[in-house]
């Protein structure tokens, strides 16, 4: 008799991938789970958000050295690339380290599991709107950066930045805030 | 803003307590947290937040609880502190 892995296609998860998560047996991320190694890959995170926003300024970084176009594409996107892969990465461990609990579905997760969830999420949409303000008054105050222009400041790294920030802060508020997880 | 960011770096809001004898009444069944966590449906970690009353359960579960383990409702759960060896 076939198996039923049901998918869950708006919260982006699988029954059985949050059922795995949810058990401990066979577990090799036992040691993510730890509030203090959480707390870590959460300042690991921002940090990496932060890197990943500045890519923005990059090119102004690139006049200013002395090496030649060859060797600036290939450093320059390079980094773009470790960047970005260290982001994706970094996110799945986070989805692993908060058991998939803060993009899991109601039926999937118990009375607190759906609470904690719903906190993290309401105190997400506050931080939503700090960055959100944060970045308006960087557009509008800071340098200039153009959205995908290609040229000057192109703010496609601030764009990607932001939208992994926003998919990883219910996941990031849940993993910093509770103890056992 | 400072408040949220405070309330966020907490580790949690502070709940009204529901004190219990969950811990007790399971050892002396010889369930495990699990085996509880199973009958009622629930996250074995769920039981342990119970039983540190860290957690207030709902109705439902409070209900689901106290039929697993043969007791009333009354007898399981208080919102004033239990005398010590009763």
């Amino acid at each position: 008799m076939p198996k039923n892995n049901k998918i869950y296609w708006f919260e982006g998860v699988t029954e059985k991938g949050v059922k795995s998560l949810l058990n401990d047996q066979n577990s090799k991320f036992a040691w993510l789970r730890l509030q203090r190694n959480r707390r870590i890959l959460v300042i690991i995170m921002t940090l990496g958000f932060l890197v990943l926003s500045l890519g923005s300024y990059w090119p102004v970084l690139k006049a200013n050295l002395t090496i030649s176009q060859g060797a600036q594409l290939v450093i320059f996107s390079t980094t773009a690339i470790l960047v970005v892969l260290s982001t994706i990465v970094g996110y799945l461990l986070l989805r692993v380290s908060v058991r998939g609990i803060a993009d899991a579905p109601d039926e999937l997760l118990d009375e607190r599991q759906i609470k904690i969830r719903n906190t993290s999420f309401r105190y997400s949409y506050y931080l939503m709107g700090y960055i959100t303000m944060g970045l308006m008054i960087l557009l509008i105050y800071g340098p200039g950066v153009s959205l995908f222009q290609g040229e000057g400041n192109d703010g496609s790294y601030l764009f990607i930045a932001v939208l992994f920030a926003f998919a990883s802060l219910p996941s990031m508020t849940l993993a910093w805030r509770e103890k056992d997880i | 803003m400072l408040h949220s960011i405070y309330a966020i770096c907490m580790s949690r809001n502070p709940e009204e307590p529901v004190y219990n004898r969950i811990e007790q009444a399971r050892t002396a069944l010889g369930l495990t947290r699990q085996e509880l966590a199973d009958q009622v449906g629930v996250h074995y970690q769920t039981i342990g937040y119970l039983e540190r009353e860290e957690y207030s359960p709902s109705l439902v579960l409070a209900l689901r609880i106290s039929e697993a383990l043969n007791q009333s409702v009354s007898e399981l759960f208080s919102m004033t502190a239990f005398k010590k060896g009763k």
